[in-house]
């Protein structure tokens, strides 16, 4: 164990090491690909009517008129301390919009895989115990469909009928609009409760509760599928069979035998889940009005804000990276089997 | 057993979630004495020198005043002024005397200073500051009320300049860390409404209670962005908001708001049409370079058809790039549809009968009807000059649009142009104006920038004379201009829209100011 322990610090410290060579990598190659798009910030911001000589006073005025490996080793150095730059449509720093919009896809994005796991397990767990019979084929299509259903589809159907002809959620938007949100950590669920303020936690949820249920909903097929596989697997094992024969009841060879085990694998799926949701859901974010990173880059891309593409893509793969290396550690940590 | 405890802990979850909702639900009615005003998209900046987009213009147009404003007829009506503006014999000077009893929201007075240093900032860092071109040589400040503009020459359209929500008075006080670079979140002017609140897609305006005219006969206006039409129309569709105002949304739906405003189920305001949607014809290369093709191809755009069958006939065909308001009705009729003189034109340029006119129409792909419409002409043709011209549409976003245009890569491609001010030389300079040419092939000026690349000596001569020119004789000269730029058909319009807001049966109608701005002051709940 302690020999295995060591080996695994070391992994990570590799890990580690490798993330700053990823994300130059991750960076160089967005650098590149938005130079080489068509359009530029200028065209962005002035449309098509601006004179020649105001286009060449903002482009001068963005550092755009620099040479391409000028711009490059400017970018890096600054990259280098860590400074992502200033946006080039509302000249606020990058930094300072990606701490805005981040906790916002970070909030909506736990709160749904929390939502998917609640729905997804039992789910799954009802289909096991049912094997074969009417529930059994209920939960399969629940399962199947819920991750079949194209998201923008199923978040526009959630909208109608929630929000437009039952009318028991919000249309869209993070927080009441004639409340003060509270401001701490920018993540309003936490900053509600350390502000001991009951109505913004209330008006948060209601909030978050649509756009979190339709993505829970959609990733919960993906869950239960999983979880069903691997626990049907589990109570087929030696371990299971013998927890029997010794006569263990039912709920204890569920949570002591057979659940961990099953667990295994889906921790791996969590944590590409968790890092998929950190970059934000788009598609959930448009619809639902939901004012996080993905919606950001949207909108950076449409602009031509080079340097808030570049910071958001930066931030959100350092996320996906960082959270990849956790989920890696976790799974050698927990499952004796893994060596590295 | 596990199972039911599981089945418990869900039940008590979903009823103290369902409590939790009805609890919010309820607290919504609370605040009902304000105005909540939905509206697309997310406001990056409210400093007016940064700002170039509706949503924007239309804050902005709440919290600040300008010098003057047009009135709904088009006339200059003083607002931070005192008086209209008085120009010297050789037109090179302006006064303008300002109004006594106005305070910027932070307390300080409204001055000439305080004009100035606006219109300084304006032209140092403003985006859009190429509006004022080279016009204003200086300003003085004789006194604390007085302002005199120095021209560099004479320039008629400095009036409707004077108007420019980018020009809105900013406290020289509250700005002076920001004489230089942008203010985004905050703003400090004399407008009737404070900002309360400012964030990208939600601001929160409250009644200026020391407002020098009449205050806002609401309690305040909670504006929230959506980021689609969808949510826009359910927003107020299920009565989540009080308003709706947005140009963004899609035609059906302005379709089913206009079915319901008919029923008395809701109330529609519009603005005087001032959104021009046009085609841009590359005038330098072939085809377009031939004045004939270029006359059967606008001749064959069924303005009325495209109409009805992308906008159900809600947005007006237009056949002039210049809204008539700004004409006094005067007409300039461009090329209208006539589908034999199309063919007619084309068979004397060697067309139809074998020989196919083919040229590609791109629309920006992220403006929905545009592609409607492209699509829209392109059937028409297909139908009915299947023999004479075939057309293909490509889709192309609008930020490389704009970059590509002055390249001269798009043979014919769907714009639209609202006017920086209540100008006709507003909508007439940007599109035809050139500032070198050879014959008439623009070179460099604003109609490279269009991508139509035409040219004129004649309208050149034309713009040089109405500035010093004002009234009936200026008019007439810019008509004169359209006139001739209708003859040459550089461009082809297709229709004019307004700005249009939509309110609750409980709510005023919405009322749009002579600039196209919703006037927020004016919304107030009808039972109260």
């Amino acid at each position: 164990m302690n020999r295995n322990f060591n080996k695994t610090v070391k992994y990570s410290f590799i890990k580690i090491l490798l993330i700053p060579i990823s994300l130059w990598i991750i960076a160089s190659l967005v650098f590149l690909l938005l130079r080489i798009a068509p359009g530029d910030p200028v065209d962005a911001i002035l449309g098509s009517g601006a004179t020649l000589e105001a286009r060449e006073i903002l482009r001068n005025n963005l550092g755009l008129n620099e040479s391409i490996p000028i711009q490059y080793l400017t970018f890096l150095k600054n990259l280098s301390h860590f400074n992502l730059g200033i946006s080039l449509s509302n000249q606020e720093p990058v930094m300072e919009i990606i701490r805005e919009s981040l906790p916002a896809s970070i909030e909506l994005g736990l709160v749904s895989f929390i939502v998917a796991i609640c729905m997804g397990f039992p789910i799954g767990y009802i289909g096991l115990k049912n094997k074969d019979k009417k529930l059994d084929l209920v939960s399969r299509i629940i399962g199947i469909s819920s991750y079949a259903i194209p998201p923008f589809w199923g978040a526009m159907m959630a909208q109608l009928l929630f929000s437009i002809i039952i009318r028991i959620f919000p249309i869209g938007g993070r927080f009441p609009i004639f409340q003060d949100q509270p401001s701490v950590t920018g993540f309003i669920i936490i900053d509600s409760i350390l502000n001991n303020n009951i109505s913004a936690l209330i008006g948060s949820l209601y909030h978050i509760a649509l756009p979190a249920l339709t993505l829970g909903f959609l990733l919960s097929g993906i869950f239960s599928r999983s979880f069903r596989l691997n626990l049907e697997k589990s109570y087929q094992s030696d371990y299971v069979e013998a927890a029997i024969c010794r006569g263990i009841n039912d709920k204890n060879i569920l949570l002591k035998y057979a659940l961990p085990n099953s667990l295994l694998p889906i921790l791996t799926l969590s944590g590409v889940t968790i890092a998929s949701l950190a970059g934000g859901a788009l598609l959930i974010e448009i619809t639902f009005s939901w004012p996080g990173i993905a919606l950001r880059l949207q909108e950076a891309i449409f602009q031509r804000d080079y340097n808030l593409v570049q910071g958001i893509v930066i931030v959100t793969s350092f996320l996906v990276v960082s959270l990849n290396l956790i989920v890696d550690i976790l799974i050698a940590l927990f499952d004796p089997r893994i060596k590295f | 057993m596990f199972l039911k405890n599981t089945l418990k802990f869900y039940k008590l979850l979903i009823f103290l979630i369902f409590l939790s909702f009805i609890n919010s639900s309820c607290s919504r009615s609370n605040n009902s004495k304000k105005i909540s005003l939905a509206s697309s998209g997310k406001i990056e900046s409210l400093d007016p020198a940064r700002i170039n987009t509706i949503k924007a213009l239309q804050i902005i147009s709440s919290l600040g005043d300008t010098l003057y404003e047009f009135s709904n007829e088009g006339q200059l009506v003083p607002k931070l002024a005192s008086d209209m503006p008085i120009f010297s014999e050789d037109k090179l000077t302006i006064h303008i005397n300002l109004r006594e009893d106005v305070f910027f929201h932070d307390g300080t007075k409204f001055d000439s200073n305080a004009m100035k240093f606006t219109i300084n900032r304006f032209k140092k860092i403003g985006t859009t500051n190429y509006i004022l071109g080279n016009k204003i040589k200086s300003i003085e400040t004789p006194s604390k009320y007085k302002l005199i503009i120095k021209l560099n020459k004479p320039s008629s359209s400095i009036e409707g300049l004077l108007t420019s929500l980018n020009l809105t008075p900013l406290s020289p006080e509250f700005y002076k860390d920001f004489n230089d670079k942008f203010l985004n979140d905050e703003f400090v002017g004399t407008g009737k409404y404070i900002l309360k609140k400012f964030s990208n897609d939600i601001q929160i305006l409250e009644p200026n209670i020391k407002y020098w005219g009449r205050s806002p006969i609401n309690d305040g206006i909670n504006i929230i962005g959506y980021s689609n039409s969808n949510s826009l129309y359910g927003a107020l569709k299920s009565k989540q908001v009080d308003v709706l105002l947005s140009n963004s949304i899609d035609d059906s739906q302005r379709y089913k708001l206009r079915s319901l405003s008919e029923n008395q189920k809701i109330k529609e305001g519009r603005s005087a049409p001032n959104e021009i949607s046009f085609i841009s014809l590359r005038t330098n290369k072939k085809p377009f370079n031939n004045l004939n093709i270029r006359r059967a191809i606008a001749k064959s755009l069924n303005r009325e058809l495209i109409s009805k069958k992308v906008s159900y006939g809600l947005r007006e065909p237009a056949k002039s790039i210049v809204p008539s308001k700004f004409k006094k009705d005067i007409i300039v009729s461009w090329p209208s549809y006539n589908i034999n003189e199309a063919k007619n034109l084309l068979r004397g340029e060697g067309f139809c009968d074998g020989k196919i006119l083919k040229f590609p129409l791109t629309y920006r792909s992220n403006v929905p009807t545009d592609k409607l419409v492209a699509l829209a002409w392109q059937q028409d043709i297909n139908s009915s000059m299947e023999d004479c011209i075939y057309m293909e549409i490509y889709g192309v976003e609008s930020t490389t649009i704009y970059k590509n245009l002055s390249e001269g890569i798009y043979t014919a491609v769907i714009l639209d142009w609202i006017g920086a001010y209540s100008d006709p030389e507003a909508y007439l300079k940007p599109l035809l104006s050139c500032d070198k040419f050879e014959k008439n092939i623009c070179i460099e000026g604003q109609s490279v920038f269009s991508g139509s690349f035409w040219a004129s000596k004649d309208v050149e001569a034309l713009f040089l004379g109405s500035d010093s020119n004002y009234g009936m004789d200026r008019l007439n000269k810019l008509i004169k201009i359209e006139q001739i730029a209708s003859e040459s058909i550089p461009y082809i319009p297709i229709w004019i829209s307004s700005q249009k807001a939509w309110s609750q049966k409980n709510i005023s109608m919405p009322v749009f100011n002579g600039g196209g701005q919703i006037i927020m002051s004016e919304l107030r709940h009808i039972d109260e």
